[in-house]
Order: structure tokens, then sequence, then C-alpha cells
């Protein structure tokens, strides 16, 4: 039955128009040789020639890749381990400063306790001197005014009272009084 | 080159007085003659040199980008490493995973081969896409069937085909019919499908552009009538945009199968 069809088949296409094709059945022999030297052709040179060179490019370049991640990850590490150096140094270098300046400060401070201890004792010994000084002045001076004083009180008495007193005792008077009014 | 290896254009379908759209017979829009060897096996036709040229423009451009490869890719390195990168993600790891690296070449050949023999239906002068004759499909799908099965062969052994007709966890009664279905889809249609997958969307492509072209001519030359002829230039133009996402669509279609069905055979489990 089946036979039957497929030769019946046979010969209606035997006896069809040969200008009427079925697009279905590849009716060229020639399309299939020349497609599939091309294909094979292609497919050899792919395999051999062609790919080669770009899986090489991108196999270079993927290694390259991992090299350069990997050297710019220990660059990394390297810079945070510089920075870490430089915060450990920068900690080193303030406490030192702060050491630094605590020592300078307590040695201003101790040269200025000095300093003012000795102007303190100069300025006391020069206040003494000056007092010294003062005091003999005073002493003088009172000794010399009580003198004064004392012939101005006689003249002026003997003025008062029109006639000659007598001078050292008066004179004596007249210095008591002074003494007493110190 | 391609109008010596073409039919006389006859394609001006209206009659002399209006006589309304007279189609091209479909011998005369897919069949080309010989240049030369006519009726031998090295007939050598228009499908024939757009299949060369499907060869030589890949072998050509792969040249060029290997030529200076440098590890940073400029221009045309830039262009064919994106292929191969869109091959390798979208086709050979996803159907068969890290070991199909090894069909990278064959796979990479069968999509710009059906691609650029694809891409000749909308380049002027051609207008023929070479796969929408059988004989290139049927040839790839051959290809196809031949790698698939010795894959699995080489892999598995006969077991191959132990596992594809009767596969396992299946109860035994059940095996009357579904062996017969695996035989049927795993070896006889899988092939078949593969070609006129592609045979077929080309074809009628090709026929559709062919009858928006008849129809615009006839449009133009039919008086009042030229107004509707800019509607089937612009529907002719949107299918010309159409066939080229075609003809990629189907050259990556016919690679991703080729590959899943090597996947199959190389990982039956899966």
């Amino acid at each position: 039955m089946f036979l039957a069809s497929l030769a019946a088949l046979a010969t209606e296409v035997a006896e069809s128009d040969p200008t009427d094709i079925n697009p279905v059945v590849p009716d060229e022999i020639g399309e299939i040789f020349w497609g599939a030297i091309a294909f094979f052709g292609l497919w050899i040179l792919m395999r051999y020639v062609l790919l080669p060179p770009l899986l090489k490019i991108r196999a270079d370049r993927r290694n390259q890749e991992i090299s350069d991640l990997q050297a710019a990850s220990a660059a990394d590490e390297a810079a945070e381990q510089v920075r870490r150096d430089y915060d450990v140094t920068l900690a080193e270098a303030n406490s030192e400063a702060n050491d630094i300046i605590a020592e300078a400060r307590a040695a201003a401070e101790h040269e200025r306790g000095e300093i003012v201890v000795a102007a303190d004792s100069e300025i006391a010994s020069e206040r003494q001197a000056a007092m010294a000084e003062l005091d003999s002045q005073r002493s003088s001076a009172v000794s010399e005014l009580g003198d004064d004083v004392a012939d101005l009180a006689v003249a002026a008495a003997s003025k008062v009272m029109d006639a000659s007193l007598d001078e050292p005792i008066h004179r004596s008077t007249a210095a008591n009084y002074v003494e007493d009014a110190r | 080159m391609f109008a010596a290896l073409s039919n006389p254009a006859i394609l001006l379908a209206s009659e002399e007085g209006g006589g309304g759209v007279e189609f091209p017979p479909i011998n005369l829009i897919v069949k080309w003659p010989a240049a030369f060897g006519e009726g031998t096996f090295y007939g050598f036709n228009k499908i024939a040199l757009i299949s060369m040229i499907a060869m030589i423009v890949p072998v050509i451009l792969f040249l060029i980008a290997g030529r200076k490869a440098s590890v940073v890719p400029r221009g045309i390195q830039n262009v064919m490493e994106v292929s191969v990168d869109f091959i390798e993600k979208q086709v050979v790891l996803p159907a068969i995973g890290k070991d199909g690296m090894r069909y990278l070449p064959m796979l990479m050949s069968m999509f710009f081969f059906i691609w650029i023999g694809n891409l000749f239906e909308i380049i002027p002068t051609s207008h023929m896409p070479a796969n929408a004759r059988m004989a290139n499909p049927i040839m790839l799908a051959m290809v196809a069937w031949v790698m698939f099965i010795g894959v699995g062969v080489k892999h598995h052994g006969l077991k191959y085909f132990k596992d594809a007709l009767f596969p396992p966890g299946v109860p035994k009664a059940l095996y009357l019919l579904v062996t017969p279905i695996e035989f049927l889809s795993t070896f006889l249609i899988r092939p078949f499908s593969l070609a006129v997958r592609l045979f077929a969307n080309m074809l009628a492509g090709h026929i559709l552009l062919v009858t928006f072209s008849v129809l615009t001519i006839t449009l133009f030359g039919a008086g009042i009538l030229a107004i509707a002829g800019v509607l089937s230039f612009g529907m002719l133009v949107a299918f010309t945009a159409f066939e080229f996402m075609v003809a990629f669509l189907q050259a990556f279609i016919f690679s991703l199968l080729t590959a899943v069905y090597i996947g199959g055979a190389l990982h039956p489990a899966h």
C-alpha cells in the first residue's frame, strides 16, 4: 500500500512539468555541493586559522586583567600599610611634640620662677638700700631741719620778747621740741 | 554578478493597459540558472555564489581582526570579539556548558554562514537568501545531526542510543509508545525540523518581499491606485527591516538548537 503510494507519487513527479518545482526538495545538487564546500571550508578555517588569534588575545587579556588586579590589590595593600605606618609615625610625632612642649613649658615655668625669685630678691635688696638711703637722708634732713627750726624759733622768740635769750639754753629746748615732734 | 546569475526581470506584473497583478511563478523567484556546470554536481548558480560569499566575508573579517590583535581591542577586532562572546555566552555555555567550547568553531561557522546567507535577502541586486533554497539548510541540518549523534556515541558509546530510545524511569510497558516517539523526534524530526524551520522562514520572507515589491510596482503604474502604492511601499520597507531581524534570529536559533542537541547528547541526564 505504502510502496504503491510512493510509486504513484514518483510517476506523478516524473510526469509533471519540469518547471513546477517543489521548493522543499533540494533539486540542485550543485547548491549542496558548493554550500558544503563553503561551510566546511569556513569551519576548518575558523577552527585552525580564524578563531585562535582572537581566543589567544582574549586569554592574554584575561591573564593580564588577573595580574593587574593582583598588582592593584598588592598596591592597595601596600598603600594601606603606608597609611598605617604614617598614622603610627604621626601619632609618635604628636606624642613627641607633646612631650617636647610639656618639657619646654616646664623648663620655661622653672626659669620664669627663678627669674621672678631673682627679680624679687633684687627688688627687695634695692628697696632695702633705698629705704636705708631714705632713712639716712631723712635723718640728715631732720637734723638739719631741727637746727634750722631752733635758730628760727630762737630768732622768732627774740623778736617777740625783744630781748636776747640765752641761745644755748633755748637751742637745746628747741631741739628737744623738734625731737619730740618727730 | 548577481544580475548575471539571475533570471530575466519579469517581476513587472501589470499588463499593458492595466490588467491587474500577475505574480511570478515560484520557480522564477527561487530557482536560478547556473553560470557553469548546469546539470552537474558542481553547477554554480546564484545560491552557490551567495554560499561562497557567506564563507569569504567572515574569513576576511576574522583575518583583519586577528592580524593585529591587541590586548586593547579596537575597530573590527572589537566587533569580532563581541561576536565570539555572543556565541560563547548565548549559545555554547547555556546549551552545552564549559566543555562545549570545543564546538565553538563549528557553531561560529554555522552562525555566520547562515546569517550572511540570509542577509542577501535584503541586499540590493541580490534579494535572495541562500537559505530560501533547501540545499544549505538540509546540509547544515545533516551536519548538526551527525554532530550530536557522533558526540553521543563518542562519550557514551552505544548506551547513548539505549538512553535516547529507552529513557530511564519510564514504565516498561510505555516503551511501546515512547520508543517510537523518541526515535522519530530525536533521530528523524530534529534534523528535518531544523532544516525546514530555517528554509521556510527565509522562503516565506522572500515571498513576502517579492509580493510587496510586485504590488508596489503594479500600484504605482495603476493611476489613482498609486496612493495605495505608497502604503504598499511602506509595508515593503517595514518587512525589509523585519527580515533583517529574521535573518539574524534564524541564524541564532539554528546555532542554538544545534548546541542544545549536542549538549543533550553530551549530558543526557540534563
